[in-house]
């Protein structure tokens, strides 16, 4: 092996190969890596550099936020996403972290703000149905101003009802109570919704809430400091003189109330932002609130009154000549220390632009004016308003011989207007005489006499007797007519004889005697007795032809006398024939005998005919001791005869007038039914 | 011959091989007769070409597994869209249960790129070093395996490319190649470049003069 030649030397040892390639200048193959290098960083950079800022977003509750997958939205734009979501430390909020884009990250700032928009249900309508299928993702909105950035947010819990940059006006309505409006409930001008209202709240300190309202723009130029602003939740159903009136407003202000505005009043100024009105319950208070309605700030004023205020409320119109200027703002009470007297204090406000001033007249122009008034005879005095007087207002009046007095302008903390006893006490007194009267009436005792009496008068009415009672009447009539000319023609016969003349009277006396007859029943008896002894007498009488005549007229006397009837003759017949025994006694004395028994044959005929004649009236009165008796029924029913008597015609009057007015009435609705529902 | 006689190469033959065919010329050849390409000795100073390559390929790999493989678009977007990286796609199919097709991304995408720079590197760093004819023969392996086994590693950008042409359903879904699509390839292309720079006859530049044996006869 050593013969052979050594193998062949490597040209140059691999060792040298090394060191050559160490030693050797930089090949241009290294430009690939410092490229790939490059652009890699390059692209590493650019990732990093446009991979957004991270803020934190607390919400209540993540419903539907996937970490990686739910985005962030600007004007409907993604410009971030959801990078993971954990908690608060005390667990009650959760934390979205949210990668914003670079370029839009500088705008958010303390003005963003963030929502989770989900499908929304609302009085408004339906509204993000997109998310049902698309699933949720935050919005957030901001504006275009860059200011100090911040990181951290607290997001709403549903979306803002009016975006930030939206251009209009935010104004606050500071109201009484809530009642009937909502969260995001329309604000109205003239029916067309012009804004929303948003973050009802109760106020700090004040027992009130307050709202705020966005008008957008450019119906925010129609708000001033004389607009007013009013309630138009719900409806409203008014029974007034004019009927009955139902407001709807839309279905959207029933089920969520809104609120209304108008400018009543030319000339206010412009509103500032968060400018703070009053909302007024309904659309007439609004319209009727001069105070609120005036641009021009009003002048307040008060008075001092020693009377009672009863009836005298806050709200209540101030007049001057007759026309309404001001309104009563406050009534308190202060103790005068001179006089240790209590006083009540109306403070009032007056509006100078109502009192006649020009629009631009300040509060001092308007005391200026009434200082001159005063100076000239003006007083303020309380006086009765209103239909029943029940309520009072304060007049402004000119009291021509009223004392000399000024405006205490130089009063606490308003001035003072002098003032004059209104007429409170005579309205007082009428009014609670007027209503002591009207609380006196025995209503009751009338309504209950006078059902008794309709019922008395239907049972009356409907019983037999009763419907008897016509006829009867007519044939006690008949009978009295035939009666009285049977009497007429016994009292000429009568008359036509000579000596007849006592005995005419007598007759007639009896005729008398017969309007009192029951008068004189209990006497009957003893009338009868003083008749028998009569008889007595003419019996004891001699002349036998006058005796049996006289007997004759006396049987037929008895014989009339001694019937039923005849026993409730008067006592004035009683007297009557004590007289016509003192005249047989006559007789008796008498030497006129022949003639006599002429005069006492007529007689004898006249007292037959007297007799048949009486024998029908006691029938006849019988009748009408019937009839009175059953009117007496009638009427004893009604307790005490004259005085219920006047009373019933008097009802019966005023039950007929009732009916007539019923007949219009009735007539009325006849005629147009509709009247009796809406008035006229 | 034995493998107690020392391996004769090219080299101590006063040869030198043609990189095209394979024959071999006498050292003093510029060109090969037969293909005509040009006759480059084996010089370590070729590595720099395999280690540029490899660097660059290596710069391209980071990307190619921080960005994402592929975006997924459902719903145009509104339902959200999905981007994986490559480890997060294989992350989500074992997730869903397709552990083979998990085992088959994670060993294209991760495990052979992984190993053909660790590879390379090797081969890079050991050659023209000694060795024995043992280790000689199994860095050759080695290179020939980086050499085939290079271009399976575009497997995974071409499911991206493939998906990507054939998942255009316009609104309801679609699938865009992300950022590290291209990384890869290129990661992948570079790697190419650098198995391909590197230059196997440095494999038989370190061998002994004499054969391992006789260095053991003498101990």
């Amino acid at each position: 092996m050593t013969d052979q030649p050594p193998p062949p030397r490597p040209a140059s040892p691999a060792r040298k190969t090394a060191v050559r390639a160490a030693q050797a200048g930089i090949n241009i193959i290294w430009l690939v890596p410092i490229i790939a290098l490059v652009v890699t960083l390059g692209i590493a950079w650019n990732a990093y550099a446009g991979r957004g800022e991270v803020i934190e977003v607390e919400f209540t509750d993540a419903t539907g936020v996937t970490p990686g997958e739910t985005a962030l939205r600007f004007r409907e734009i993604t410009v971030g996403q959801v990078e993971g979501v954990s908690f608060t430390a005390d667990l009650s909020r959760v934390v979205v972290r949210i990668r914003v884009d670079k370029d839009v990250a500088p705008y958010i700032d303390s003005d963003a703000a963030f929502w989770i928009v989900r499908p929304q249900v609302t009085a408004q309508g339906v509204t993000r149905l997109d998310t049902v299928l698309t699933g949720s993702f935050i919005e957030g909105y901001w504006d275009a101003t860059v200011s100090a950035p911040q990181d951290r947010f607290v997001g709403q819990e549903r979306p803002p009802l009016v975006r930030s940059d939206t251009p209009g006006t935010w104004v606050t309505l500071a109201m009484e109570n809530a009642d009937g409006i909502g969260e995001g409930a329309p604000v109205l001008y003239r029916g067309v919704q012009v804004g929303r209202m948003e973050n009802l709240r109760l106020a700090d300190t004040e027992d009130q809430v307050i709202a705020d309202a966005f008008i957008e723009a450019p119906h925010d130029k129609r708000l001033t400091t004389a607009t007013v602003f009013w309630d138009t939740s719900g409806f409203s159903l008014s029974l007034g003189a004019s009927g009955v009136s139902l407001n709807v407003n839309s279905l959207s202000s029933v089920l969520q109330g809104g609120v209304a505005f108008d400018t009543l009043v030319s000339g206010g100024q412009p509103v500032e932002p968060g400018h703070v009105f009053a909302l007024q319950p309904d659309e007439d208070t609004a319209r009727n609130d001069i105070l609120a309605s005036d641009n021009a700030e009003p002048l307040r004023i008060a008075m001092l009154i020693d009377d009672s205020l009863r009836g005298l409320e806050k709200g209540a119109d101030v007049q001057f000549q007759g026309l309404r200027v001001g309104q009563v703002t406050d009534l308190a009470v202060t103790a005068d220390q001179e006089t240790d007297k209590i006083r009540q204090v109306v403070t009032m406000a007056i509006s100078p632009f109502r009192l006649g001033l020009p629009a631009e007249a300040t509060p001092e122009d308007a005391l200026a004016f009434l200082q001159e008034a005063v100076a000239d005879g003006l007083r303020a005095r309380v006086a009765s308003a209103g239909f029943l007087g029940t309520s009072l207002m304060v007049e402004l009046v000119d009291i021509p011989d009223a004392a000399p007095a000024l405006i205490d302008t130089g009063a606490q903390p308003n001035p003072i207007i002098p003032s004059v006893p209104g007429d409170l006490e005579d309205f007082t007194a009428s009014a609670q005489g007027f209503l002591s009267r009207i609380g006196n009436l025995p209503l009751e005792e009338v309504l209950r006499s006078a059902t008794d009496m309709m019922n008395s008068v239907t049972a009356i009415a409907s019983s037999e007797d009763t419907r008897a009672i016509p006829e009867s009447l007519r044939q006690t009539l008949d009978q009295a007519r035939g009666a009285a000319t049977d009497i007429g023609g016994m009292a000429r016969e009568l008359r036509e004889a000579d000596t007849a003349a006592n005995l005419a009277r007598l007759v007639d006396e009896a005729a008398a005697a017969a309007e009192a007859v029951k008068l004189a029943a209990a006497d009957a008896p003893e009338m009868v007795d003083s008749i028998d002894a009569a008889a007595a007498a003419v019996e004891e009488f001699n002349f036998s032809e006058i005796s049996a005549q006289a007997e004759g007229i006396l049987a037929d006397l008895r014989a009339m006398l001694g019937s039923e009837d005849a026993e409730q003759l008067p006592r004035n017949l009683s007297d009557t024939l004590e007289a016509a025994s003192g005249l047989l006694n006559d007789l008796r004395d008498g030497g006129a005998v022949g003639s006599l028994n002429d005069a006492l044959d007529s007689a004898s005929t006249a007292a037959d005919q007297v007799a048949a004649s009486v024998q029908r009236l006691p029938q006849l009165i019988g009748r009408l001791e019937a009839t009175a008796a059953r009117a007496d029924s009638v009427l004893a029913s009604y307790g005490d005869r004259s005085a219920f008597n006047t009373e019933a015609v008097n009802m019966l009057r005023e039950l007929r007038r009732a009916t007539e007015a019923f007949g219009s009435l009735a007539r009325l609705i006849e005629r147009n039914p509709r009247a009796f529902i809406l008035g006229r | 011959m034995t493998p107690d006689q020392p391996v004769l190469t090219a080299h101590r033959a006063g040869l030198v091989g043609c990189r095209s065919c394979g024959r071999v010329w006498p050292v003093d050849r510029e060109t090969c007769d037969r293909c005509g390409a040009d006759l480059v000795p084996p010089d370590r100073r070729g590595l720099q070409k395999v280690w540029a390559w490899w660097l660059a390929g290596l710069i391209m790999y980071v990307p190619a597994n921080l960005f994402p493989m592929m975006r997924t678009q459902t719903f145009a977007g509104l339902q959200g869209s999905t981007e994986a990286t490559i480890l997060e796609g294989v992350v989500e199919l074992i997730h869903y249960g397709n552990y083979d097709i998990a085992i088959i991304v994670f060993v294209a995408s991760v495990i052979v790129p992984i190993a053909k720079f660790l590879s390379i590197a090797w081969l890079a760093r050991v050659a023209g070093k000694p060795a024995t004819v043992d280790q000689a023969q199994t860095r050759l392996k080695i290179y020939e395996v980086v050499e085939f086994i290079g271009r399976w590693s575009m497997i995974d950008v071409f499911v991206v490319a493939i998906l990507s042409a054939l998942v255009q359903l316009g609104f309801v879904a679609s699938i865009h190649p992300g950022p590290a699509a291209v990384s890869f390839a290129l990661s992948v292309a570079f790697t190419m470049l650098s198995a391909q720079s590197f230059d196997p006859r440095l494999i038989w530049r370190g061998l002994p003069l004499r054969s391992r044996t006789d260095d053991t006869g003498q101990d």
